[in-house]
Order: structure tokens, then C-alpha cells, then sequence
């Protein structure tokens, strides 16, 4: 297992160095045009030159990314050219915006798709319909659509809850519960509507297997045959397709910042390629980089502990 | 890696009517004119656009202004009527036929971190600006070197008379920083300045939310209403309309299609009818690129070839104004006249192009930007029906600014914030004027932009400014096409005072009504 573990976080080593340093090379081509943007209007090729020398994008291509690489291995990602921000400080705000939105949204689309796939698997009749139903609705209608609605009813009319805005957990829980609270539910729909399918389809085909039927004879409850055997096997292609929801969301966190005016790490992210910002856009790809890996790995782990066999690969 | 943050372009540049020179002990400072009721509110503000450095020579103008010109003071300032008043400098004059600019500062200015403003701290907080590459430096171009013969006096003396100097001391080229902390790298996100507020960093998440406290010593606390100010950024209308209707602001600008929407929740509407013309500009007019540009003929043909109206009334749906100059409506260098130039002919405009030799049209590239592709379709098929076909080429965003300056491309639409003439006449017709990459210039533009410059009498200045105007209409420097402009919504208790002749970003636009 621990060989295991240094192969993946080999691999994730040498993944994130070769996705940066090419990342930074393409955006070598566009050093004279980030320099003539932080000029605006009074950009000529003086002036351009100049401001490229100040930034040090003047040096060659490879000399700046081995400073760069070697400043962020010691925790200097450099500072932002669109918001002053030292890049470290800026991408780990905006992604404890973003990831406290997506784990809860990942946290509730665990617990609704289990506890629904599971009771639609074991008990059948209306229940599964409903679940088959609710898990139809839900990938039929769009994240943006909830959250304009949900905006709309519980901030707008009701007053309940913000239509924008997020508050940190550390400045006032309850106000962070409220601000993440509608694009959670935007956000987990989907992927609640996801899972709930799977888990189904997965549940449904362990407890149809014959050790199922051996542990019934062996006269097991049904609670424990369902909780501690079933689902414990049918775990791993759930978790499976819940990294792949956590990347999803990951990628379409963007959509909802916007709606919401969220400082997220997608608007940040959105913002820093539009604008060029190389300093940034190095800090977003190493940072993105090193999320998808570690959460994979994660995910790698967590089948490796529920299902034995998986270490083998 | 950089230390530095870049400029954004959104650019509202300040109308003015009074555009150079003159002597002007006006005992009135910035919000004296439009002074709002009194009041201890929070305003909250929703802009489109972040400040994307406080460090005093990275400054941008446009919407990021609210936060930075809340924290510094400008030497000069742009009333709500397009007026330019005192600020930090008491009184300003030119002398030596526009080539010497003296301006008195008043006393008893403080920053934040209590140093006093005075006129070595002016002159090294200019000279700094000057000497450091980044968007702002451009604007005191025409400084030779400057002066600071006693605390309160500031003397600039200049290289050539430039008309759009006193209107960019209204803006960031005129913001003053604290010489003890201005080349601090802290500075960029920690400013400290003279102005009537001081950012309240801790509750500031930089990009999305910038809270701002009023402070107690400054010189001119009456003229500000607010205690505090509450600006955050929201590029998505949407998110804005939602946030005013929850209550989560009281202020900010919404879409034509909105008005109705917001009117029914109970805000007040201040349309503004201009802030900013879309317009084709016309660069190539020696020819290098693309030699028919060099006929007038052909540049006026361009400008028969659009629909004004009918591109406003259908595309527009109406938000907008048709043109065919680049002046505000509310500036006193406009000319109503000027609008019948170049009535609708695409039969006329291709006897044009046929007349100077381009019976059969000709090609040109312009470049798609992100913010033209709506545009692309009308102006293309308008261009099209005289017999000019363009090739859209896309450029990416962070690569507009090049694009657009780099000679590239004989002619290109964009949306131009509306600035102060002079400010604009700079742009479009000094030789080094960023709508004048091809350098373009001849005797009469040069000597209009001199007369204009140097003339120290405000309504001689006015009227060398509409003569300005007038060729490069007549003689098709570009084609405008229609202006757009933006509504203000603001809750019950909030006043929106402008009317449009300023677009001055200012929270001197806001007041608190009973």
C-alpha cells in the first residue's frame, strides 16, 4: 500500500511539473500583449518594452519558469498582475469559497444519493419510483435554472437567505450556512440526481448475488445485509462517480459564482485567463492540478480500504 | 515573477466643460456644487469592474475609480455637471501660453497615516507616476519637469500645451500619494491616501468587496454623506438585480430590459443617455494597410453604409442614440448638426467608393473582439451592401490592447467610453494618440490641436474644440454609430445626482435624499 502511494504521488509530481511548464510556455506568446494590457491605451513599443523588462518577462522562457518553480516549491507563487495578491493568498481564499460550496454539495449529494438509492434498491414500490423520478427531474434541469429560481423564491420574496455574497465560516457560521446554502442546492442536484442512479443500479445488482442470498439463510437482518455488506460493495463505483461529480463541479463552480457573486476560485480562474494574468493563471493550473490528483488519490485509497482486491492494481 | 498588477480597460473619462488654461479661483470644491443632504447611510454599490492595484501609478480610470477615488485625493475633480473644481488644489492657472500649469494646493490636508499633504509630497507622488511604467504615465506625457517653490504651490512645467492635462488631474494622473509609502509593495493593496475614506482592509476581500470607512479629519467630510461605503463587484447584471431586490444593495446600474423589473420593486431609475458611442474607427488614413482608407471618399462611403436608427431601434432595442460624432451629447464641443452628416445612402456610398476608384469595393480584416461579436453580423453586412467585405479575424482578450495599437488592422469597431474632449481629442488625433497607431496627421489637425491647447480663454478653447470635432467628422476619421448609455437604480433614501455630462466614476454621484 505505502508503494502504492509513492508511485501515485510520483506520478501527480511529475504530472503537475510537465501540466506547468507547459502551461507557462504557451503562455510565453503572449508576454508583449500582457505587458501592453497593463499599459491600456497608452501601450506603444517603448513603453511595452519597458514594462516587460519591470516584469521580467524579458528574460528567456526557461530561466522564468525555473524561478518560478523554484519560488513555488518554497510557497512563493508570485503576485498577481490583476489583483495585487500575492497568488498563494489569492488562490487559497477563493478555494476555500469554492470548496466549501462543493464539499457540502458533495457531502449532501452523498447522504441524499445513498440513503435514497439504498431505500429504492431494498424496498422497491412507490419508493423506487419516486427516487427513479426525483433522479429523472434532477439531471433533466439545469444547476443555473435552480438557482435562478431558488433565488428568486427564498431570497428575493421570502428574504430568508442572501442572493449573493459569501461570509467565511470563521467571520459567522450561521451567515456562512446561509450564503452557501442555495448554491449548495444548485450545485448537488445534479449530482444528487447522479448518484441516486447508481447507487441504485448498484445496490440492486449486489443484492440480487448470491452471497446476499447465503447471508440471508444465515439469517442476517436485512438492515445488516443492506448496510454492512450490500452497500460496502457497492460503494466503490459510487465513489467513482462522486470524484467525477467533485470535478464537475469543480469545472461548473464558474457558472455559479457568477449567479452569486462568489469570490471563487472559478471567477478568479475565469478572470486571470481573460485578462492574461500569468502569475495567476501558473498559481489556478498548479493548484487545479494538484486538487484533481489529490482527490483521485483519495478516491484510489478509499476503493483500495473498502475493497481489497483493488490494491492489487 | 511580476509584482504588479495590470491595468483593466474599462475607461469613462471625464466630460468637461471648462478645458484648459484659465485662471480659476473658484472657492468651491469637488461636492460643494452638489452637495448631497446630510446623512450617516451606507451606500452599496454594485460595479462592474475591481481597481486592480491601489499603487498610486497603476491606478485605471472607469468604473475601478469608485474605490481608489474614494481613498485619494485628486488635485482637481469633475463635479456632476461636467465642471472641473478644485479639490486638493485649491485653484489652478496657466501661464506662458499653456506651457506653465501652477496650482495651489490648500492646507491642512492630512493621509491617513497623518503625514501632511503638501507640495514636495505632490511633486514626488507626480514624479513617481512619471517615471514608472504603467498606465497612467501617458497622461502627464507633456511635464518637462516640476516645481515645488513653497508647501502650497506646485508648478508643471510642460513640454507643449496639452488641453486634456487639467481633465487627467481629475482623474488617476492627478491622485496623490503619501510619499513615505507610495513605492511600498503593501501599497497596492493598503493604500494610504488623503481622500475621505480609508479602506477597511479587514473587511475587504480584494476582487469582489471593498468596504470603505469615512474618516473624521478629512478636509471635506460635509460634502460626503455616507459613513460608509460598501462597493462590490459584480460583472454579472444579473447577480446586481438580484442583490438590490434582496436588499443587499442600493445602488447600481441595470439593463434597459431590467428597468421595468427593478421600477416595480419599488427603486428609482436615473437614465443616462451617454457614456460611451460605438464607432468604427477608421485608423488607415495614409493607406498603408489597406489603400482605399486613404480616400476620403471612401471613409465618408463607410459612414453612409449604417442604419444609425434602425440600429438602434432594432438592435439596440432602443437603448441607445444614433451619431455620428464621438463628443457627449452633454459637452458643450457637441454639434447636433454634425448628426445629419451622413444620412443612410448605401446607393450614394457605393457612388463614392465607385468615384474614387473602387467600383467593385474592396476587403478589409478588422479584428473580433469578445466584446464585438454582437456587433460583427450588422457592421459586416452594413459594410457588405456598399461592396466592402470583411474577414473577421478573433483575437484573444488578453490580446485586445495590442491589437489594437499595433498598426495591425486599418479599422476596427469598438465601444469608446466617453472622456472629456480634450481628453478624446488626444486619443483620436495626436500622433501618438492611442485611436492613431498609423500616426496620422497634417497641418490643420495639428493646427487645431495647438489653437485648442494654448488658448487660454474657456469659450475660444470650446470653439477650437468643435472645429476639432466638425473634421474629424466631416473628414471620416472614424464612422460612429450610436451612443449607449446606462440607467442607475437606486433604493428609497439614494439619490443618483448626475445627469450624464459627467462619467466621472465617482461616489460624489450619490447622495441621500429624506
Amino acid at each position: 500500500m505505502i508503494l502504492y502511494v509513492i508511485r501515485r504521488l510520483g506520478g501527480a509530481l511529475l504530472l503537475t511539473i510537465l501540466v506547468t511548464l507547459i502551461t507557462f510556455l504557451l503562455l510565453s506568446t503572449s508576454f508583449d500583449n500582457v505587458a501592453a494590457s497593463r499599459l491600456g491605451d497608452s501601450a506603444n513599443p517603448e513603453t511595452v518594452a519597458a514594462m516587460k523588462a519591470e516584469l521580467g518577462f524579458d528574460r528567456p522562457v526557461l530561466v522564468q519558469y525555473w524561478d518560478w518553480l523554484s519560488h513555488a516549491v518554497q510557497g512563493d507563487f508570485g503576485v498577481s498582475l490583476f489583483t495585487s495578491e500575492p497568488v498563494g493568498d489569492a488562490v487559497t481564499t477563493r478555494l476555500g469559497v469554492t470548496l466549501s460550496i462543493i464539499v457540502a454539495a458533495l457531502l449532501c449529494t452523498a447522504l441524499v444519493s445513498v440513503a435514497l438509492g439504498v431505500l429504492a434498491a431494498s424496498r422497491g414500490g412507490v419508493v423506487d419510483r419516486i427516487a427513479q423520478g426525483a433522479s429523472l427531474v434532477g439531471l433533466l434541469i439545469p444547476s443555473l435554472l435552480t438557482a435562478i429560481v431558488l433565488v428568486y423564491l427564498l431570497a428575493i420574496r421570502a428574504d430568508i437567505l442572501p442572493a449573493t455574497g459569501y461570509t467565511p465560516f470563521a467571520d459567522d457560521p450561521g451567515q456562512w450556512l446561509a450564503s452557501i446554502t442555495i448554491p449548495v442546492v444548485a450545485l448537488s442536484l445534479h449530482g444528487m440526481a447522479s448518484l441516486t442512479a447508481q447507487v441504485r443500479g448498484r445496490m440492486i445488482d449486489e443484492l440480487r448475488k448470491d452471497y446476499i442470498r447465503t447471508l440471508r439463510t444465515r439469517g442476517i437482518s436485512t438492515r445488516s445485509i443492506v448496510l454492512r455488506h450490500a452497500l460496502r460493495n457497492a460503494a466503490g463505483p459510487a465513489l467513482t462517480v462522486l470524484s467525477m461529480e467533485f470535478i464537475a463541479m469543480f469545472g461548473g463552480a464558474l457558472i455559479i459564482e457568477k449567479v452569486f457573486a462568489l469570490p471563487g476560485f472559478g471567477s478568479f480562474a475565469f478572470e486571470s485567463s481573460l485578462q492574461g494574468d500569468i502569475p495567476a493563471i501558473m498559481g489556478v493550473t498548479l493548484f487545479a492540478v494538484l486538487l484533481v490528483v489529490g482527490v483521485n488519490l483519495i478516491v484510489d485509497l478509499l476503493n483500495g480500504w473498502l475493497n481489497p482486491k483493488a490494491r492489487i492494481h | 515573477m511580476p509584482t504588479q498588477s495590470r491595468s483593466r480597460r474599462i475607461r469613462r473619462y471625464t466630460p468637461v466643460a471648462a478645458l484648459t488654461s484659465c485662471v480659476l479661483l473658484a472657492t468651491a470644491a469637488c461636492g460643494g456644487a452638489d452637495k448631497p443632504a446630510a446623512g450617516t447611510d451606507t451606500l452599496a454599490l454594485a460595479v462592474l469592474g475591481a481597481p486592480n492595484s491601489f499603487q498610486v501609478a497603476q491606478l485605471s480610470d472607469g468604473q475601478p475609480s469608485y474605490v481608489w477615488g474614494s481613498v485619494y485625493d485628486t488635485l482637481l475633480c469633475t463635479d456632476n455637471k461636467g465642471q472641473i473644481q478644485p479639490n486638493a488644489a485649491e485653484s489652478w492657472a496657466y501661464t506662458d501660453a499653456g506651457r506653465t500649469l501652477t496650482l495651489k494646493l490648500r492646507t491642512g490636508m492630512k493621509f491617513s497615516n497623518g503625514h501632511v499633504v503638501n507640495a514636495a509630497g505632490v511633486k514626488a507622488s507626480l514624479d513617481y507616476v512619471r517615471a514608472t511604467p504603467g498606465s497612467v504615465q501617458s497622461s502627464l506625457e507633456a511635464i518637462e519637469s516640476i516645481e515645488a517653490p513653497d508647501d502650497v504651490t506646485v508648478v508643471l512645467k510642460l513640454k507643449y500645451a496639452d488641453a486634456s492635462l487639467v481633465p487627467a488631474l481629475t482623474l488617476s494622473a492627478g491622485a496623490i500619494a503619501d510619499p513615505a509609502t507610495m513605492k511600498d509593495p503593501s501599497a497596492a493593496l493598503n493604500p494610504v491616501g488623503s481622500g475621505p475614506y480609508i479602506l477597511d482592509k479587514a473587511a475587504t476581500v480584494n476582487g469582489s468587496t471593498y468596504v470603505l470607512k469615512k474618516r473624521d479629519d478629512y478636509w471635506n467630510k460635509d460634502a460626503y454623506p455616507f459613513e460608509t461605503v460598501n462597493i462590490k463587484v459584480m460583472a454579472d447584471r444579473t447577480a446586481a438585480v438580484n442583490a438590490l431586490q434582496a436588499g443587499q444593495l442600493n445602488a447600481g446600474t441595470v439593463e434597459t430590459t431590467q428597468i421595468d423589473q427593478v421600477k416595480s420593486a419599488g427603486f428609482g431609475v436615473t437614465p443616462v443617455s451617454a457614456t460611451s458611442v460605438g464607432t468604427l474607427v477608421l485608423l488607415d488614413r495614409d493607406g498603408a494597410v489597406v489603400k482605399p482608407l486613404a480616400d476620403v471618399r471612401v471613409r465618408q462611403a463607410i459612414n453612409m453604409a449604417f442604419d444609425r436608427q434602425k440600429i438602434v431601434t432594432q438592435f439596440l432595442r432602443g437603448a441607445g442614440q444614433p451619431t455620428e460624432q464621438i463628443v457627449n451629447p452633454k459637452s458643450p464641443v457637441y454639434d447636433p448638426a454634425l448628426d445629419t452628416t451622413y444620412p443612410y445612402d448605401p446607393a450614394g456610398a457605393k457612388k463614392l467608393l465607385a468615384e474614387a476608384g473602387y467600383p467593385d469595393g474592396f476587403s478589409v480584416t478588422m479584428p473580433s473582439l469578445y466584446y464585438t461579436k454582437p456587433f460583427e453580423p450588422t457592421i459586416g453586412q452594413a459594410l457588405k451592401d456598399i461592396g466592402i467585405n470583411v474577414t473577421w479575424e478573433p483575437v484573444p482578450p488578453q490580446n485586445n490592447n495590442i491589437a489594437l495599437t499595433s498598426g495591425k488592422y486599418a479599422m476596427y469597431f469598438t465601444a469608446d467610453g466617453l472622456g472629456s474632449f480634450p481628453y478624446d481629442a488626444k486619443k483620436y488625433f495626436s500622433p501618438d494618440g492611442s485611436r492613431n497607431p498609423f500616426h496620422t496627421t497634417n497641418p490643420e489637425i495639428s493646427g487645431l490641436l495647438l489653437a485648442a491647447s494654448s488658448e487660454q480663454d474657456q469659450a475660444k478653447a470650446t470653439e477650437a474644440f468643435r472645429k476639432l470635432n466638425a473634421y474629424g467628422t466631416k473628414n471620416a476619421w472614424y464612422a460612429p454609430v450610436f451612443f449607449v448609455g446606462t440607467s442607475w437604480v437606486t433604493k428609497a433614501g439614494i439619490t443618483y445626482l448626475g445627469d450624464g455630462s459627467s462619467t466621472t466614476s465617482t461616489i460624489r454621484a450619490f447622495g441621500v435624499s429624506s
